[in-house]
């Protein structure tokens, strides 16, 4: 597959195998390239050595939280767009959200067109960048 | 006047050119009631009444300058002076008199009658100084009734007899009493008895036991009880004779209410701080099976389109001329039938939907979960409570018009500085728990029942009640209905969660939520709302 053509590589990081698979299974008619991590160690790892695109992860996570593992996404790969889901919106303070530059953040359980809408904003412009 | 007593002995200071003149000695032997001091100087008197208090002090002008001075210094420590002037004439007498002397006698006057005017001066001082002590005693005693009659707690003493002897203005009216019709009346009349059948009261009068801080409770003559902490001690003199008792009571109907309302606010702190955690905890399995459940039903639609495929092709192929075709079609007919697809291919379609039913059910406990501790926390405004009211009156009665009557009685109400989205939620549990009470109460008799809104002024606030015909609420239940998760509900039809909430939404307004509720005849719910939030004039 030429550069060109390739599809935005999404990553979607979550500690419950479970969440991970019905992710998929959401996403597995759109356009995008998936690629999954169940823990932060792992999805900094696919960082490296991947060209990711988007970064789809939960927040409460042992060792680490999403924002922190986003907060390291954006200093190693800062074109990376940030996503954040987490099953308590609320607990997280909105400035630390802003800090980290997180694109948006959806809430679990998702509505199946949310997450389909929130992934096709976080991409409209990466034909662009190509 | 009386004669001062044995350990009463007045001190006199004696002052003259003399060691020991004449008249000392006479005086001293006629005057047995006091103790006379002879002193040297005006300075050595001067230093004996700072140490001990003189009664008086007899001064011979004849030692000179020092003795005017004296007596002036004497005077202003109202101390009285008994001078003896040389000249005897009544110029210098009266000179002496008007420099402060309490009295002045020449020089030549015998002991007998120089006692005789220490005497009178003495008696004098003595008189003077109960004088003062008694208007002393007066204040003291005035005090001690303004103190008493003033007391914000209630006072009772009561005689030996156990009768009320006196009691303050708060006693009567914790008691419901006037005095008049309290006095000499028995204390046990009021006061419940203790846990031993007898009162505090009692208790003190005949055993002389103190109490302090204890729970007792009042019955007024209207019938009305009400709790008091009371401290309750015996009154006894020096010798031990027990004369009443008395008793300081406070009412703690308020006390009692503020405590249970700081215990229902701290229980929806706690449970709030559980169910955020719990609500998170959910949310991920919830997140999955959420998402699944979506993807199943868009499977089962895409499987159904392929039957229907299959089905077409099944239908040809059994019209076929190839035997095998026929055969093959005639299989998969048998194992359709066996198999059922028709029905597995619906009840799939149905069980998924059911399950997402379920899962959304699941989500709005999550979400009433999250509400519970996390109240939204955007800008109050000023809202019509009627039209709050009404428009989710409106939403639920859809769902109740076959058992319900609705009455409205509306007043003409200030608006409100409120969430008004919290207060509809407010509005809507009590309108779903009336309609759940209604049904309960009418069964598939066919009956209706009614639920009333009312809405009015209550003081400078507004009231918003909410009225039905169902079941009502056992006293026992009632106790615990804005308890976190108390339901009396079927399993699935509510979280228990419905009017703790709605009581914390209220508190939060500054409010309350109160009930009433006869069991068979039907509840009240009230919420009180103050017009303006506290610090804000509402403008």
């Amino acid at each position: 597959m030429s550069d060109a053509a390739r599809l935005p590589l999404v990553l979607l990081v979550d500690d419950e195998p479970r969440i991970l698979s019905a992710l998929k299974r959401t996403l597995r008619r759109e356009p995008y390239e998936l690629l999954s991590a169940e823990s932060c160690a792992e999805a900094l790892r696919v960082i490296e050595s991947q060209p990711v695109d988007v970064v789809l992860s939960d927040h409460k996570m042992p060792g680490m939280t999403g924002l922190q593992l986003l907060e390291r996404v954006a200093s190693r790969r800062p074109q990376a767009i940030r996503l954040l889901i987490t099953g308590w919106t609320e607990s997280i303070p909105p400035e630390e959200i802003r800090a980290v530059g997180v694109r948006a953040v959806l809430s679990k359980p998702w509505e199946d067109a949310a997450l389909k809408e929130t992934l096709r904003r976080a991409c409209k412009d990466f034909a662009g960048r190509g | 006047m009386s004669e001062p007593g044995v350990g009463d002995v007045a001190l006199v200071a004696a002052l003259g050119p003399e060691n020991s003149p004449i008249w000392l000695r006479a005086a001293g032997e006629r005057l047995r009631e006091a103790e006379i001091a002879r002193v040297g100087s005006a300075a050595e008197c001067q230093a004996l009444a700072r140490t001990r208090p003189l009664d008086a002090v007899v001064v011979d002008a004849r030692i000179g300058a020092e003795a005017e001075a004296l007596v002036a210094w004497l005077a202003a420590r109202a101390i009285p002076s008994l001078v003896l002037e040389p000249s005897g004439s009544d110029s210098a007498a009266l000179a002496w008199l008007r420099a402060g002397a309490g009295e002045c006698l020449p020089c030549g006057a015998n002991g007998e009658r120089i006692a005789l005017a220490l005497r009178r001066l003495l008696a004098h001082e003595r008189a003077r100084r109960d004088a003062l002590r008694r208007e002393a005693a007066s204040d003291v005693a005035r005090a001690h009734r303004d103190i008493v009659e003033q007391l914000n707690s209630a006072l009772l003493v009561v005689d030996a007899s156990g009768r009320i002897a006196y009691c303050n203005p708060p006693a009567e009216q914790i008691l419901g009493t006037d005095f008049e019709a309290l006095h000499g009346r028995e204390a046990s009349d009021w006061f419940e008895p203790a846990g031993n059948g007898e009162t505090l009261i009692a208790r003190s009068l005949r055993s002389g036991a103190r109490f302090k801080g204890a729970e007792a409770a009042v019955t007024r003559p209207d019938g009305r009880r009400v709790p008091v902490g009371m401290s309750c001690a015996p009154i006894e003199s020096a010798d031990g004779t027990r004369s009443g008792a008395v008793a300081v009571f406070q009412d703690l109907s308020d006390v009692k209410q503020v405590r249970t309302q700081l215990l229902q606010h701290e229980k929806l702190a706690s449970i709030g701080q559980l169910a955020a955690g719990v609500a998170h905890e959910i949310n991920n399995p919830m997140g999955f099976i959420h998402a699944n459940l979506f993807q199943m039903a868009e499977y089962v639609q895409d499987l159904r389109r392929v039957f229907a495929c299959v089905d077409s092709l099944a239908q040809a192929a059994s019209k076929s001329e190839s035997s095998e075709l026929r055969e093959a079609a005639e299989a998969l007919a048998a194992e359709a039938d066996s198999v059922d697809v028709e029905f597995v291919l619906g009840d799939l379609a149905k069980a998924v939907r059911e399950s997402q039913e379920g899962s959304e059910r699941i989500r709005h406990i999550v979400q009433d979960l999250r509400d519970f501790s996390h109240p939204d926390a955007s800008e109050r405004v000023l809202a019509d409570l009627n039209q709050c009211l009404d428009s989710t009156a409106n939403i639920v009665w859809p769902m109740m018009k076959h058992v319900v009557v609705l009455e409205k009685r509306y007043a003409e109400l200030p608006v409100v500085s409120c969430f008004p989205m919290q207060l509809k939620q407010v509005f809507m549990n009590l309108l779903v728990n009336a309609y759940q009470a209604i049904e309960e109460a009418v069964g598939q008799s066919g009956e209706t029942g009614t639920i009333a809104l009312e809405t009015a002024r209550h003081g400078d606030g507004v009231r918003i009640s909410v009225r039905d015909s169902g079941v009502g609420i056992s006293a026992e239940h009632r106790e615990r209905i804005f308890d976190p998760f108390f339901t009396t509900k079927k399993v699935g039809a509510g979280t228990g969660l419905g009017l703790s909430t709605s009581f914390g939404i209220v508190q939060r307004h500054g409010g309350r939520l109160t009930v009433e509720s006869e069991p068979g005849r039907g509840s009240a719910f009230h919420v009180f709302l103050p017009v303006a939030d506290e610090g804000d004039t509402g403008e």
